[in-house]
């Protein structure tokens, strides 16, 4: 397509939506939607509508006081701005591409019903696209604006009647198709004679040819070639049962159509962008919609107190106050001009990046995700990379892990998402087979549930919004009869369809994918082992990377119980607004299931403070309604102890990923053994592997005989029998342990117990919990199982003088 | 406009497929659609194979059958609709006229393009340039001259005030003599003379008065109007280099002996304050605060205290921006039956003339007007016997001259149990309260002050135990409602609450109130550096 150099590429119109009179609930009792909300969830579907005839729509934008900005592509001018008249070959080729546009309009089950003049766009090289042209849809007939659509010429006889379908589209591109032939019609008419004369013309048997001669234009209509006048003919038959529809309209426009399109090279470099990405890029440099629409006074602010109402009774109907402002059909351009210099000193060889390229690193990669989110360069790079990716998906799916773990652009986080999940294959088709409308016994709840859910985001608190997600839980239901629905699978379905809001099975999709990798067996009838296995198993995380805390909260009786399950149950998702939860998620994608863990201890380590000054009433409280959290730190700190950790201390039995049976891996014990550990334990495979990189100190509890005959190589002998457990202080050992625990805790190591028999190993461990030691866990097996397995790390220890010191 | 006529309708999509045996026998398929469909059709096939078993090898026909058949019936309706309007219009069934001017008016009312009345209001012109000049170097002569009019107003007032007193004292002297002398000099036809002139001499000292005042007003106003327009043309012409306006009335002034007076205000002792999170998942951060003091205290000025200068400095710079201040007073009645005691304090703290917006009666005669129709009209409806306003209604009041606040909300209660009695969530003055509340937020007021007990004065009838459970209720309707108005409106709407307690709240009682406030609503947690282990 034709896009000028240095013209406008995006434009803004902006209204008002219908306020509510007064107090009106629902069917639900809840008061009822805003008509904005409404507007803003309906038009997202206009969001990715694409066909050449059509402007694209870029962003709907919700202000206050009910204003709806709708942004769009916009080319070249309006049939309105050209003065000279076409030929009639032009004619013929700007109607069937007009029709075009309304033929794919229609097909979407899309009424245009605002055709005018004004909003048929034609470039220089003469490619026509509707501009706004979604209008009806958005507003749903109009019912959530005050003001009519449509201009009074361009309304067919049944829509002033109160009633008309899609052909009343047909009338008014009739009346287009004339106007380029004879003139504009009914010029320097007020609305009311307009309307009186379109409806008269019920009485005429040629429509055209009377509006015509009611021009004194009959003897140029009389020159159109006969051709074009039968299609005119047959967009202004009076009934609409008898006029052409779209199809055949293109149908014939092209048998006539003799014109040759110029081929129009598509432009290379910034403008060669898709239009979305520019639009969003133009925003990060610092576009601002809304100045230029104050710049040509479509936007007003009208003083609040000038409008103030002198009364509100009782049923909260307001009395006096204006309204808001008259709708102008006027729009605001906007250049690329801001963007173009913000990046003006990029290469063109950037825009085009090679996969097996050595990338450039940027500096901005050291700064916080919310700030690389905002930075247009960065942006730009990382989009476009991630474009390319994403084209080559799912081959690619290995680099896209590769580089969603550095960080996610937002506009692409949707897809990028999806393929973290695996989606692939036609997920529509699978959507499309599930029931999603018959009733089942959960719907009572789902209905109470949803319109509590993530309420905030407009997209989500509109019925649009309501509708889908009510859809997605009954087919997730559906698809998955094993599992029940808990409350806090709506907060779980709400990042999925928040970022899928036009592409619903997607969302399912994603949905499908995510609750066995991070959720497995969650949503079970009776998942109580479940919850407790991860309860346990987030417990004894908290004692590895924050003893002080986690002797603290046992201490005072604070369990996992009364505040964790909903984090877990809806991966966070219950617990933070959805620009938080994003952040979160992403991480979890990439890094897998056992990061939430991490994340738990991570919101316990911010409120570190808080807490340990804290008894069980006060945490109960604090929890109650959770304080601010640092999303991004929360992200950073759980990662690095999540890749510290030996990947099997949090080891859990209900997962789906497949369990080894090396007796090096094995690390199941009992349930009521586990809910008794507080340390976790670490399996043979990683010990092994702590010791080769010397990530770990080794306490020996054995008697000091039996570490005498043969012990693990670098290991110390702290006897159980002579720890005094009531004494929390590690200078009770003695000094070289001390030495060797500080040193580990010095260095971050891992300080691993090894004993014979396992419930001294967990005294002890928990011994050194309460003494604040963090990493401990204990060698599973023990002494006995190593030795059966990894003989070689054995060795006799060195005789000693005094024996103990 | 099109859609309240759009009535769907119920067709019958039949489907047939022969029988696996006999080829002629066939399956028949009766389904119910509803015309428009709102729906899929592809899903629709699959619920119809999934309930009726239908083979799968008929997938792909009744996809195409079904939405053949849908289209089709769409299309019908919509032309038989519209064929059915038609055919009225051509056998003049239908009401042209009528039609035509509906529309009429929908485009004269709400597009630009054909409204008569084209660009800004007269109102909007002068808020707009009198935005500019508070916000200009402007603002401390505007200020001072809008001082010095309160002044000459409020000193009127006082003459006013000791001339009547004056003659009311000739008046009883007059009266005591002639009493003193009855059956004397004088005859009972001789006093009752007299107390009839003495009458019409009162009447006519205050009517007087009264027109002296209303023009002084007009004139101030109406000098004002134009000195202010005036000069904002100046500042045009000098852009952004002016520094005092020459022509300032303050000329005909003499400078008011502002920094005599001592500075010292009594500010409330009592007072508290928070931040608080409300919501869920999404926080959003208000300030509250607990405060003891008389309600009119916000309402009222001393023209003469330069303290209080500054504070009608604030609501000058904010009274056409969109963060306006209010206040709730509790009020007994409708704006006609005087209303109690906040109505006639907020008569004499709004005596001088309001620049901007009607004066306080003008604008109460206005609200009862224009009241009294809706008001009526509900009352039947609800079948309420008692006419006018009733408990929960609210009147709002605009005020450009008070010190703290732009608008006043009058909510009417006034029952026992409003006044000493337990009250619930439901009760008539809660619900207006929150009428009050997603008003305010719509509105642009980010700071507003609600009475905590929803009554203006303790009384021996209002133990502590009653003002802490009145308190604790309507905490925690306002956190309620606040959280309403924050997910309809979005965005920091109500960024302040003040609870205003009784003047005379005892400072135990008050501090239980204040402790109220962190265990209803959540507070914020302060800030802590870092310590990080070294």
């Amino acid at each position: 397509m034709g896009v000028d150099e240095d013209g406008y590429i995006f434009a803004a119109c902006t209204f008002f939506a219908k306020n509510h009179p007064g107090e009106m609930c629902g069917s639900n009792g809840l008061p009822l939607t805003p008509s904005s909300v409404t507007i803003l969830g309906q038009a997202q579907r206009l969001l990715h509508l694409e066909h050449p005839n059509l402007c694209t729509y870029l962003d709907v934008i919700r202000c206050k006081h009910e204003r709806i900005i709708v942004v769009s592509e916009v080319i070249g001018k309006s049939l309105n701005d050209f003065k000279s008249k076409f030929s009639f070959d032009q004619i013929m080729n700007i109607g069937l591409q007009v029709a075009n546009g309304l033929n794919f309009l229609h097909k979407q089950d899309i009424m245009h019903r605002t055709l005018s003049d004004d909003n048929i766009l034609i470039d220089n090289y003469g490619y026509v696209k509707l501009f706004n042209y979604g209008m009806h849809y958005m507003t749903k007939g109009g019912n959530e604006i005050p003001f009519p659509l449509g201009l009074p010429r361009y309304l067919s006889p049944e829509i002033i009647l109160g009633g008309g379908g899609p052909s009343a589209d047909v009338w008014s591109f009739g009346i287009i198709l004339l106007e380029l032939c004879i003139g504009k019609l009914w010029q320097n008419l007020r609305p009311g004679p307009i309307l009186r004369r379109i409806l008269t013309l019920v009485h005429a048997g040629n429509t055209a040819e009377r509006i015509a001669r009611e021009h004194d234009h009959y003897d140029a209509y009389k020159q159109v070639p006969e051709t074009l006048r039968n299609i005119i003919e047959k967009c202004l038959k009076i009934y609409p049962s008898g006029r052409a529809t779209f199809s055949e309209l293109v149908h014939d426009l092209s048998a006539l159509d003799s014109k040759q399109m110029v081929e129009v090279k598509r432009p290379q470099g910034l403008l060669g962008c898709k239009l979305q990405v520019l639009y969003h890029l133009w925003q990060l440099a610092g576009g601002d919609i809304q100045s230029e629409l104050k710049k040509n006074c479509l936007i007003k602010n009208s003083p609040p107190i000038l409008s103030m109402p002198i009364a509100i009774l009782l049923d909260g109907s307001t009395i006096g106050g204006k309204t808001g402002a008259l709708f102008d059909r006027r729009i605001a351009m906007y250049s690329l001009k801001l963007l173009k210099q913000r990046l003006s000193h990029i290469s063109p060889h950037d825009f085009y990046p090679l996969m097996h390229e050595r990338k450039k690193e940027y500096d901005a990669v050291t700064l916080p995700k919310i700030i690389r989110e905002r930075d247009t360069e960065y942006q730009f790079y990382r989009l476009l990379w991630f474009n390319r990716l994403l084209h080559g998906y799912p081959h690619t799916a290995s680099y896209i892990r590769a580089e969603a773990e550095i960080d996610i652009p937002p506009l692409v986080r949707g897809d990028v998402w999806a393929a973290l999940l695996g989606i692939s294959g036609d997920i529509e088709d699978q959507y499309e087979r599930i029931d999603k409308e018959t009733p089942t016994p959960t719907d009572r709840q789902i209905d109470v549930d949803i319109p509590r859910c993530h309420q905030y985001c407009w997209l989500l608190s509109g019925e649009r919004g309501h509708r889908m997600l009510k859809r997605l839980l009954k087919a997730w239901l559906l698809t998955n009869p094993q599992y029940v629905y808990w409350q806090g699978l709506d907060s779980l379905t709400a990042p999925f369809l928040y970022l899928n809001f036009c592409n619903e099975a997607r969302a399912f999709a994603c949905m499908q994918a995510f609750v066995p990798k991070f959720l497995h067996k969650f949503f079970l009838k009776d998942n109580s082992s479940v919850i407790k296995e991860y309860l346990a198993k987030f417990w004894q995380m908290t004692a590895f990377h924050e003893p002080e805390l986690a002797t603290h909260l046992h201490e005072i009786h604070f369990v996992p119980e009364l505040f964790a399950i909903p984090w877990f149950l809806t991966m966070f998702s219950h617990v933070f607004p959805l620009h938080k939860i994003v952040h979160l998620w992403d991480a979890l994608l990439v890094e897998g299931p056992s990061l939430p863990l991490f994340m738990g201890v991570g919101i316990l380590r911010q409120l570190r403070d808080t807490l340990l000054s804290s008894g069980f009433n006060e945490c109960i409280l604090l929890f109650s309604d959770l304080p601010e959290i640092d999303i991004g730190e929360c992200v950073k700190e759980s990662i690095i102890m999540c890749r510290s950790s030996p990947r099997s201390i949090s080891y859990r039995r209900f997962t789906k990923e497949t369990i080894s049976k090396d007796p090096m891996d094995l690390i199941e014990v009992p349930m009521d053994v586990l809910f008794s550990e507080i340390c976790p334990r670490i399996s043979l495979s990683d010990f092994f592997s702590l010791m080769c990189q010397e990530k770990c100190c080794v306490i020996d509890i054995r008697s000091n005989l039996l570490f005498d005959k043969s012990c693990i190589d670098g290991s110390i002998n702290v006897p159980y029998s002579g720890v005094h457990l009531a004494q929390r202080e590690l200078r009770a050992l003695g000094l070289r342990p001390q030495r060797a625990i500080a040193d580990a805790v010095r260095l971050n190591k891992n300080v691993v117990i090894a004993s014979a028999e396992h419930e001294t190993a967990q005294l002890f461990s928990d011994y050194l919990v309460k003494c604040c030691v963090p990493r401990v866990c204990i060698l599973h097996g023990g002494i006995q199982a190593l030795h059966a397995n990894v003989p070689s790390l054995f060795t006799v220890p060195p005789p000693r003088n005094n024996g103990n010191k | 406009m099109t859609a309240e006529t759009i009535q769907n309708t119920i067709k019958t999509f039949r489907f047939s497929f022969p029988t696996c045996t006999n080829e002629d026998l066939l399956f028949k398929l009766e389904v119910p659609v509803e015309i428009p469909h709102a729906g899929s059709t592809r899903e629709l096939v699959q619920r119809l194979i999934n309930m009726f078993h239908i083979p799968v090898y008929l997938e792909d026909e009744l996809n195409e059958k079904l939405a053949e058949f849908v289209y089709e019936e769409t299309k019908k309706f919509h032309n038989e609709r519209d064929e059915t309007l038609l055919n009225k219009l051509k056998n003049g069934e239908l009401n042209v006229e009528g039609t035509v001017k509906k529309w009429e008016k929908q485009f004269k009312e709400n597009i630009v393009e054909y409204a008569e009345q084209k660009g800004s209001s007269e109102e909007e012109v002068f808020a707009a340039a009198y935005h500019k000049l508070v916000h200009s170097p402007a603002l401390e002569t505007i200020l001072q001259v809008e001082n010095s009019y309160a002044t000459t107003v409020i000193d009127t007032l006082k003459n006013r005030d000791e001339d009547i007193k004056k003659l009311t004292e000739r008046q009883t002297e007059e009266m005591e003599e002639k009493v003193r002398l009855l059956n004397i000099s004088s005859t009972e036809e001789d006093i009752n003379e007299l107390a009839t002139r003495h009458f019409e001499e009162q009447s006519f000292a205050a009517g007087r008065w009264g027109s002296q005042l209303d023009a002084l007003k007009q004139a101030q106003r109406a000098r004002h109007r134009a000195w202010l327009m005036d000069t904002l043309g100046q500042y045009h012409e000098w852009d952004q280099a002016l520094h005092t306006p020459e022509n300032s009335p303050l000329a005909t002034f003499c400078p008011s002996p502002l920094a005599a007076r001592s500075a010292a205000v009594p500010r409330p002792a009592l007072e508290e304050s928070f931040t608080i999170h409300l919501g869920s998942q999404l926080k959003q951060t208000h300030n509250v605060r607990i405060v003891a003091m008389d309600m009119m205290q916000l309402c009222t000025v001393d023209h003469n205290n330069p303290l209080d200068a500054s504070r009608r400095l604030q609501t000058a710079l904010s009274l056409y921006s969109s963060e306006l201040s209010a206040c709730v007073v509790v009020s007994a009645g409708g704006p006609s039956q005087g209303g109690g005691t906040p109505l006639a304090a907020l008569q004499v703290a709004t005596a001088a003339a309001d620049h901007h917006f009607p004066a306080l009666d003008a604008q109460l005669r206005d609200i009862e007007e224009r009241l009294k129709e809706p008001v009526e009209q509900r009352n039947i409806s609800v079948g309420r016997g008692k006419p006018g306003v009733a408990a929960g209604d609210v009147f709002i009041t605009r005020h450009s001259n008070l010190p703290d606040v732009h608008l006043v909300f009058h909510l009417v209660g006034d029952d026992a149990a409003l006044r000493a009695g337990d009250i619930t969530s439901r009760h008539p003055a809660m619900l207006g309260l929150r009428n009050v509340l997603k008003a305010a937020a719509c509105n642009d007021v980010s700071s507003i002050s609600i009475p905590l007990l929803l009554r203006h004065e303790l009384s021996e009838e209002t133990t502590a135990a009653w003002c802490l459970r009145r308190a604790e209720l309507v905490l925690k309707c306002v956190k309620g409602f606040v959280i309403e108005c924050g997910s309809a409106g979005g965005g920091a709407c109500l960024a302040t609450i003040h609870f205003v307690a009784p003047p005379n709240t005892a400072p135990d009682l008050f501090a239980a109130l204040a402790n109220l406030l962190p265990t209803i609503f959540r507070t914020s947690n302060p800030v802590k550096a870092k310590t990080k282990p070294a």
